[in-house]
């Protein structure tokens, strides 16, 4: 049984190498970790998953990207997949783009880099209760 | 209004009656014709006449006096009232006081007496015509004094304003730059702070189960266990996130193959510890009853290795930046032209745009070597700066930016090309000129280019732009040697 997946996207290797860590060192072995470097690249592994059957319960992103913008992919990932939890991840608040991910992408919640583990951990912990 | 007294001075009475009666005759509708018997007498009189603030053109003073003789009154007059036209009544013999008259009291004529009346009306009409001229010129004078004043005032302010909007477009580009540098920092120290959190978290969770680990598992698996650790820690090839998912799915049927269990979750911990290939050896480890956790806590020594990686490169990236930084605002303390990295200052410049430009900015760089430039470092990388953001917003972020240095008759040449909107013809001269800008309020007073310009000019170069839409060149002369070229002109 494949397990069900936390999807983060940042064009920052470094940041996806330390939020993969955090998240497999509190969570373990019950989800399945992806990590994309993009939108775009988020939402092709986005389709692949769905094509395997796989639930996707997570999305963390960044929204400074090159290409598409977090609230954009947010939005666009909202249309097609009302269920995700959705959690911004950002070093520039952009207050517009924050308030359209609320407004059209059910935003969970948007947190601040740096962010510390815990409160990471508890965003999505709270998201997925 | 007051009007002007001419005093008359004569021992004489008669004489000084029919000064006074001609005098009224003449000037009695606009003038007060006052009279002194002697010298004394005569200077009381001014002194009183000057407290009650009367003009007084004119003093027709005799010469032979008894007691103070007319050139000596004069020459006291003069010092009380310089501007007061001086009239000597001589008789025959008296060049001598004349003269003493001319030279200290400024002495305006001399009548012989006997005089005649309309000579004598002649001459203080003119005196007085001239002495109300003086005055008007005198005030013209000082009316353009002070305009002078004022204009030169009005300069000293202009120039204090240029002064003043040159830094605020300094300041405005340098705030802009402060902002991008601000991300440039912040995404490492976040990296840091990351990497001390997941490093803490292995201290607080991790270690102290260490011991029952290894008491818990063979002397075997404990072998295979430090064999993958160490095959981790050589790892050092970056990985892409597309290219990890790839080595995952290969490594997942490879272990399919050798029916291994939960093939995608150990797949996933291998390659994000850098086992990518060779796993054969790892077989019997992984098939262990235990696999999960020995896995588990490699995997998590393995992520120690690389926070502690992250952090050094990430310090590294913060000191880059502080160090573009540092060089940006390099202080001419000396005030005179040094040797000059020109190609040190671009690469500065693009450190500190690295943010702006990382979103969808392709750039090409052809270099040629470049001896020393002759000039002002920090006023360099402000020209650098300016053009590389007028560039940017050319092409709102997105497209290419071409930067060639190259040598051409003892010259440094720079082209700096970008991929926007371009310049239209009709204000490709304007430019340069200051206060010109296109862009909206609040985004730069127009003094960019004219900032770049003026730096330029003190390093003797010029500056050129050629522009279509989609591609403009600005290009940047610099003389290598100036010395070198002034020798030669």
């Amino acid at each position: 049984m494949p397990k069900p997946v936390i999807l983060c996207v940042d064009d920052e290797v470094v940041v996806l190498e330390s939020l993969k860590i955090q998240l497999k060192q509190e969570f373990g072995d019950i989800y399945f970790y992806e990590m994309a470097e993009s939108a775009d690249e988020a939402l092709e592994i986005i389709e692949e998953l769905r094509e395997d059957n796989i639930d996707i319960l997570v999305i963390v992103s960044d929204w400074l990207m090159p290409g598409m913008k977090g609230d954009e992919f947010l939005i666009r990932v909202h249309d097609k997949y009302p269920g995700i939890i959705k959690v911004l991840l950002t070093g520039q608040a952009d207050s517009e783009a924050i308030k359209r991910a609320q407004h059209q992408a059910n935003l969970h919640r948007c947190l601040y880099k740096p962010w510390n583990a815990k409160e990471l951990i508890e965003t999505i912990k709270s998201g997925l209760a | 209004m007051k009007k002007p007294v001419i005093v008359c001075v004569d021992d004489e009475r008669t004489v000084l009656s029919s000064l006074q009666t001609e005098l009224m005759d003449a000037l009695a509708d606009e003038y007060l014709i006052e009279t002194a018997e002697g010298g004394e007498d005569a200077l009381a009189l001014f002194e009183e006449l000057l407290e009650d603030n009367y003009e007084i053109p004119l003093i027709i003073s005799d010469c032979m006096m008894l007691g103070m003789p007319g050139d000596e009154l004069l020459k006291r007059i003069h010092a009380l009232s310089p501007k007061t036209f001086k009239i000597l009544l001589t008789g025959q013999t008296n060049t001598e006081a004349v003269v003493n008259a001319l030279n200290h009291a400024n002495l305006y004529r001399h009548i012989s007496k006997p005089w005649e009346t309309s000579d004598l009306v002649l001459t203080v009409s003119e005196a007085i015509k001239t002495y109300f001229k003086d005055q008007l010129l005198d005030e013209q004078n000082k009316a353009l004094k002070k305009v002078n004043a004022t204009l030169s005032q009005t300069l000293d302010n202009l120039k204090a304003t240029q002064q003043e909007l040159i830094q605020s477009e300094k300041m405005a580009t340098l705030g802009q730059l402060i902002a991008g540098v601000a991300h440039e920092i912040n995404t490492p120290l976040g990296a840091i702070q990351s990497s001390v959190e997941n490093i803490a978290t292995f201290l607080n969770q991790t270690l102290e189960h260490l011991p029952t680990f290894f008491k818990e598992i063979c002397l075997e698996h404990q072998q295979d266990f430090f064999a993958l650790l160490k095959k981790s820690i050589q790892h050092e090839t970056f990985l892409s996130s597309k290219e990890k998912r790839q080595l995952r799915k290969t490594m997942v049927r490879q272990l399919d193959e050798h029916r291994v269990e939960d093939a995608t979750m150990i797949a996933d911990t291998l390659v994000e510890m850098g086992i990518c290939d060779n796993i054969e050896a790892f077989l019997p480890l992984l098939k262990a009853p235990k696999s999960q956790t020995i896995l588990n806590t490699a995997y998590q020594l393995a992520s120690l290795q690389k926070s502690t990686q992250t952090i050094m490169a990430a310090s590294e990236r913060a000191a880059k930046v502080v160090f573009a930084l540092k060089s940006f605002a390099r202080y001419d303390s000396s005030g005179e032209k040094v040797p000059t990295n020109l190609i040190e200052g671009i690469e500065t410049v693009l450190t500190l745009y690295h943010n702006q430009l990382k979103h969808g900015i392709e750039i090409i760089k052809n270099y040629a070597q470049l001896p020393p430039v002759w000039g002002y470092p920090a006023e360099l990388n402000q020209v650098w700066t300016n053009i590389i953001h007028n560039a940017l917003q050319a092409m709102s972020y997105k497209g290419t930016l071409k930067i060639d240095v190259t040598e051409q008759d003892n010259h440094a040449i720079i082209n700096i090309t970008d991929s926007g909107i371009g310049i239209p013809d009709e204000i490709k001269q304007k430019i340069f000129e200051p206060f010109f800008t296109t862009k909206p309020t609040g985004e730069g007073c127009g003094l960019g280019l004219d900032i770049v310009k003026r730096i330029i000019d003190k390093h003797n170069g010029k500056i050129t732009v050629e522009s279509v839409v989609g591609k403009t060149t600005l290009t940047v002369y610099i003389p290598i040697n100036p010395n070198e070229e002034k020798r030669h002109a």
